[in-house]
């Protein structure tokens, strides 16, 4: 009757607790942008950012196209370094140390910052073998190490259940929705520290969507998760904390809740809302 | 970042007049309510109970029109996903129609006590305070509505400061009132419906009050509300140093 009684109670320091507000004061980061500049050729593209990513957060990057989001998220695996004549200058830091020094092996780099892109590209391969990938290219040959970690990946992917029966069938027989958390669970299968996921669910149903955003609330318990998205409702549900660019610069960053319901720039304020700039 | 009064530059011209077509009723049905208070300060100060008949029967407008404002408020944010200064502006709405509709319900009530005072005659005791008090309390429904029309934080801050002054009347007058009662056993009917009127005119300057806190909290950001005077004050005058 007691314990009864003190169900009806209302305990609202639980309730402040679960309604905690975010700081990025008090975060630990895990990727740190110093003065970050860079140019296509003449144009430059990114004019001189200055961010911290938290750990184990959603990031996410909003701003009107060509603002320069995906070239940022590009720039924390080096990405970039494939596209002929881009100049970059300043530094990017993954846990202190600068990503953009030369002993840098990029290789190992893209295993610790994993990149899932806007449409799912799984290999011509089997589910089992797609997952199975970065491990085999790491040389991890023990049977037992590879089926352990592909069935987490999987699990982890929230797809183990849908494609359990049919691991060696290939990937391309997936669902779009499927594919793109095939390629989430390819992915996280090499345990990377960070996530970027490039616009990761604009080429999928609606349904699909809700379970990778899902997906991406999971994940964030493992890794550092940055989101870039077109798609503001998307920001607003899944991310922690949000920033926002607009031609090249970081305008407003902060804790999504603040930044959707009381943002401190008129810019963001206009984007946001959906007015004219 | 300063607020700015207009709701017409939104890409989509729609949602522009969604959002300005509630606030135009929000005020709407604030002049309604407006003139139900009126009516019923009146109504009982002057003993018409036709006046106070009337004026109940438009509480229920106010309450269709509540109905209908919600409605407008649930639709644009199921539709547009409203953001920032506009999700603000649909929440502040949503609250604020709340409160005016409740000061018609209070407007209501002290019409019925009018209608059952009027058969007493005029010059209660208690009725002195009634008009203070109701003053008060009109100027305050008054202003709110203003600075909901301007986006006015200074004048919602001056709301705000009004309803400590009538908090302050009304204790004074409910001391007042119960010394008549123990001093007149037999007024003690007609003086417990002046108080009843007391308590519906300090309640419609509480919402008054709740309003100018929504109002706030549309410009500023800032939840003013269960925060002292000093917070309100600072909320509505983000540039001015404490």
């Amino acid at each position: 009757m007691t314990s009864e009684a003190k169900t009806h109670a209302i305990d609202i320091s639980a309730m402040q607790r679960d309604n905690r507000v975010l700081n990025l004061e008090d975060e630990t980061c895990t990727l740190e942008v110093k003065d970050l500049r860079l140019a296509y050729g003449e144009k430059e593209a990114l004019h001189g950012i200055d961010m911290k990513i938290p750990k184990n957060r959603v990031t996410a990057f909003i701003g009107p196209s060509g603002c320069g989001k995906s070239t940022l998220l590009r720039c924390f695996n080096r990405m970039n370094d494939l596209v002929d004549s881009c100049n970059i200058t300043g530094q990017i830091l993954l846990d202190e140390s600068n990503i953009y020094d030369r002993s840098v092996d990029v290789a190992e780099l893209r295993r610790r910052v994993g990149m899932v892109f806007q449409k799912p590209n799984p290999f011509p391969k089997s589910i089992y073998e797609n997952v199975a990938y970065g491990l085999r290219i790491q040389g991890v040959k023990k049977k037992r190490v590879i089926d352990e970690t592909v069935e987490w990946a999987l699990k982890s992917a929230a797809l183990w259940d849908e494609v359990k029966d049919r691991l060696h069938e290939s990937a391309l027989g997936m669902s779009g929705g499927q594919q793109q958390r095939l390629v989430i669970a390819r992915t996280i299968a090499v345990k990377p520290e960070v996530l970027l996921l490039d616009e990761p669910a604009s080429a999928l149903d609606p349904i699909s969507t809700l379970k990778i955003e899902e997906l991406i609330h999971e994940l964030k318990k493992d890794f550092t998760i940055v989101i870039v998205t077109h798609n503001m409702q998307q920001a607003a549900r899944v991310s922690d904390y949000t920033a926002f660019m607009y031609m090249g610069d970081l305008i407003e960053f902060g804790v999504t809740d603040t930044l959707f319901t009381n943002p401190s720039k008129k810019q963001t304020e206009d984007y946001i809302t959906g007015r004219y700039g | 970042m300063s607020f700015e009064d207009n709701y017409s530059t939104h890409i989509s011209q729609q949602f522009n007049d969604e959002l300005e077509q509630i606030r135009t009723q929000l005020l709407t049905m604030g002049g309604i309510v407006e003139r139900q208070v009126n009516d019923a300060v009146e109504a009982l100060l002057t003993g018409d109970a036709d006046l106070a008949e009337r004026s109940r029967r438009i509480d229920q407008q106010t309450n269709e029109m509540e109905l209908q404002i919600d409605e407008q408020c649930t639709t644009i944010i199921a539709r547009r996903q409203p953001a920032a200064s506009d999700l603000r502006l649909i929440i502040a709405v949503s609250k604020a129609v709340s409160d005016l509709e409740r000061i018609g319900d209070e407007a209501s009530r002290i019409c019925r006590h009018a209608i059952d005072l009027a058969d007493e005659g005029e010059n209660q005791r208690g009725y002195q305070e009634v008009r203070h008090i109701g003053n008060l309390v009109r100027e305050m429904v008054k202003n709110v509505l203003t600075a909901f029309a301007r986006n006015d934080t200074e004048m919602a801050y001056r709301v705000a400061k009004q309803d400590k002054a009538v908090d302050q009347e009304y204790r004074t007058a409910m001391r007042l009132l119960a010394t008549y009662m123990m001093e007149d056993p037999r007024a003690i009917t007609s003086t417990l419906n002046v108080i009843w009127v007391l308590r519906s005119l300090e309640r419609i300057g509480d919402h008054a009050c709740n309003m100018a806190e929504h109002l706030i909290y549309l410009v500023s950001g800032q939840d003013v509300r269960h925060a002292s005077l000093k917070q309100i004050k600072q909320a509505a005058r983000p540039d001015e140093d404490s």
